[in-house]
């Protein structure tokens, strides 16, 4: 993907830019909003990472004016403000997600992984989703796997959804959380690890092969073949 | 100088000059009205005089008008009316009024005797071509209007004396009760922060505005103490993970191959936990700061924690823990969805990690007096009554060892979060452990 950062810290401009830059993205920087929004609107970008506080123009506004400008490009807010306020008026702003530093690496990847592949937001979900043999049916809330009918509880159905629209892609247990349970905070107890228990138990049962990969000290995965 | 109305004195000077002028208005009509009347009244009198002169019975008229004041000099009255009757030529003909006989007949209001009196008159010229004078004494006329004046003048001095009075004391008594709430004030500046303004029990509007100058107060002093206590708190309370993370990192720096991996990953481990330490004393703040109240909504309450009990019910039966849940159906509150759920999740969160397998946990959810009430209770093995007090405190634990796991911020941020929600978080009287919570009246 060509990813542009646009973020003031050197440091964490540099370790973000290597990181990525390792994993195979191709890396553009700017250090300032005015910069920064010059290049967003040259440059062909897969996905934005831009700073909530910039020099010249804030980061808020740069995705205000992309967003008034018809530019369509994910962004992901970085931010050091992780307040409820900050983050509602971030994805106000037109930002599709947000991120309180610091962060683990893994959790800035698993989510521009997930945000540069994403379907334009205009365009509706589909109703069926098919990862390798598992086939998941939105409209009658059916789940086969090579065939064979799957009976998941709603949470795990969501589950299961969630890991489908990132296929071969990392989602973390933050990303979990708050896409499939809508939780800001992290519980102390492992919901997220029992419920992807509880819905690999259901859709392996019968089969050699693990459908969900766990991505030690990253997240899960779902298997593609 | 300042303009007048700037200072309670001036202001009430102001007013108490106004109500003087007023005054000295309603005087001078009062005065005229008084006076005109009492002129016409010797008007009427000299007139009523005149009639019954001209009625004396007599076939002479002039000598029957002259027989008749003689008659009425003659009999000394309180009436001090005079008489004056002068033929054609001006020859006295009868009465005592010593003054000279008008030219022009009708009512005269200023007739000069030549002893200096003055009277008003009434001169009525006979068919013989006499006159006749009736004339009055306006002594009694001046009499009155100098009472009246000297009236006046004494309740105008009055009036304006008392409000320069009034002015004065109602100024000296507002400066010193502003005087004593300005020294509170500086004192308070001066970092005697448990200064409070003073308060008479007047139930004045100086003492109301006392009273709620304190209970603004109080809140900062509240913020303020709260504010040192989590300080400290948090300096504390960091030592220990901090500590644990300098020791990874020694480990890390002298170990080798796998000890050192563990070492880093260890380290890590603990830096995380100090960011969540971190992010939970910020969410507390955030929650304690009522600015969520801008972003409160709707929130279907009784289908969140319904679902957020069916989210556990796994994680609680693998630790052998029953879930068991009595919610009221449609219960709907004004809230942050997200908070209201992070509020539960820590209720279950607790329940699950501090007590034994074969624990019952019992979630209702009910409104009572138009309030919404939440509970969440354990048969668990409750908390020591030492512990109970500061349950809700940052960084209590009901457990005394530091090696236990959470940082005791939980149940702070429950309260928190009731208390934005205008509701209050309580613990409930035991065996067991139990949690009851307000949350604000139900939205219909």
């Amino acid at each position: 993907m060509r990813i542009l950062i646009i973020e003031d810290d050197q440091e964490t401009r540099d370790f973000i830019a290597r990181g990525l830059g390792e994993a195979g993205h191709a890396i553009v920087t700017a250090t300032d909003g005015r910069d920064g929004l010059f290049q967003a609107t040259e440059g062909n970008f897969d996905v934005l990472v831009i700073d909530r506080m910039l020099p010249v123009i804030d980061g808020l506004s740069v995705v205000r004016m992309l967003r008034a400008g018809g530019c369509t490009i994910p962004v992901l807010i970085l931010t050091a403000m992780g307040s409820i306020e900050d983050r509602v008026e971030g994805l106000e702003s037109g930002a599709d997600d947000y991120l309180v530093k610091p962060f683990a690496f893994s959790e800035l990847s698993a989510r521009l992984q997930a945000l540069g592949r994403r379907l334009p937001t205009t365009q509706a979900e589909p109703n069926r989703l098919v990862v390798g043999d598992i086939e998941l049916d939105f409209e009658r809330r059916l789940v086969r796997r090579a065939g064979r009918r799957v009976a998941l509880q709603p949470r795990e159905f969501l589950l299961l959804a969630e890991l489908m629209r990132n296929p071969h892609r990392v989602v973390t247990r933050t990303m979990l959380l708050e896409r499939v349970w809508d939780f800001d905070f992290e519980p102390k107890t492992n919901i997220v690890e029992t419920h992807l228990s509880r819905l690999r138990g259901k859709l392996n049962a019968g089969f050699d092969e693990d459908a969900i990969e766990t991505v030690r000290g990253a997240g899960y995965r779902i298997r593609g073949e | 100088m300042r303009p007048l109305g700037h200072s309670t004195f001036g202001l009430a000077m102001l007013v108490s000059l106004a109500l003087t002028l007023g005054a000295v208005g309603i005087g001078a009509v009062s005065y005229e009205v008084t006076h005109e009347a009492l002129e016409q009244q010797l008007d009427h009198r000299t007139a009523t005089e005149t009639r019954a002169l001209l009625a004396e019975p007599g076939s002479e008229r002039t000598a029957a008008i002259a027989s008749g004041i003689s008659r009425r000099e003659a009999i000394p009255g309180p009436e001090h009316l005079e008489y004056l009757l002068v033929d054609a030529k001006g020859h006295h003909l009868a009465g005592q009024l010593d003054a000279v006989a008008p030219q022009q007949t009708g009512h005269a209001e200023f007739l000069h005797y030549h002893d200096g009196r003055i009277g008003q008159s009434l001169t009525t010229r006979l068919a013989d071509g006499a006159t006749l004078v009736v004339s009055a004494d306006r002594a009694v006329l001046d009499q009155t209007d100098r009472h009246l004046l000297l009236l006046f003048t004494t309740a105008f001095g009055t009036m304006l004396l008392l409000g320069l009075g009034g002015a004065w004391t109602l100024g000296a008594l507002t400066r010193a009760r502003l005087r004593k709430m300005d020294r509170a004030a500086l004192a308070i500046i001066g970092g005697d922060l448990t200064h409070r303004m003073p308060i008479d029990g007047s139930d004045s509007e100086f003492d109301r505005l006392s009273a709620t100058l304190n209970r603004m107060l109080d809140r900062i002093a509240a913020l303020m103490s709260n504010l040192r206590q989590v300080s400290s708190d948090v300096a504390h309370d960091l030592r220990t993970p901090l500590t644990r993370l300098r020791n990874r990192l020694d480990e890390a720096a002298t170990g080798t191959g796998e000890q050192r991996d563990a070492a880093i990953e260890a380290a890590t481990h603990q830096a995380d936990e100090l960011l969540e330490i971190f992010a939970a004393l910020l969410r507390i703040s955030e929650v304690e700061g009522l600015g969520v109240r801008r972003q409160f909504r709707e929130v279907a309450l009784s289908e969140a924690l319904l679902e957020l009990a069916d989210t556990y019910k796994p994680d609680a039966e693998a630790g052998g823990h029953s879930i068991e849940t009595d919610i009221a159906p449609e219960i709907r509150v004004l809230g942050d969805r997200r908070l209201l759920i992070q509020l539960a999740a820590n209720l279950f969160d607790n329940a699950l990690r501090h007590t034994p397998p074969g624990t019952h946990i019992h979630v209702a959810l009910g409104v009572e007096d138009g309030i919404v009430r939440l509970s969440i209770c354990d048969d668990g093995p409750g908390v020591p009554d030492a512990a109970r007090g500061r349950l809700f405190e940052r960084f209590s634990r009901a457990e005394q060892s530091r090696s236990s796991t959470g940082h005791g911020l939980g149940l702070a941020l429950v309260a928190a979060i009731a208390a934005a929600h205008r509701g209050e978080a309580t613990l409930l009287p035991g065996p067991g452990f139990g949690i009851a919570v307000s949350l604000g009246p139900t939205v219909a």
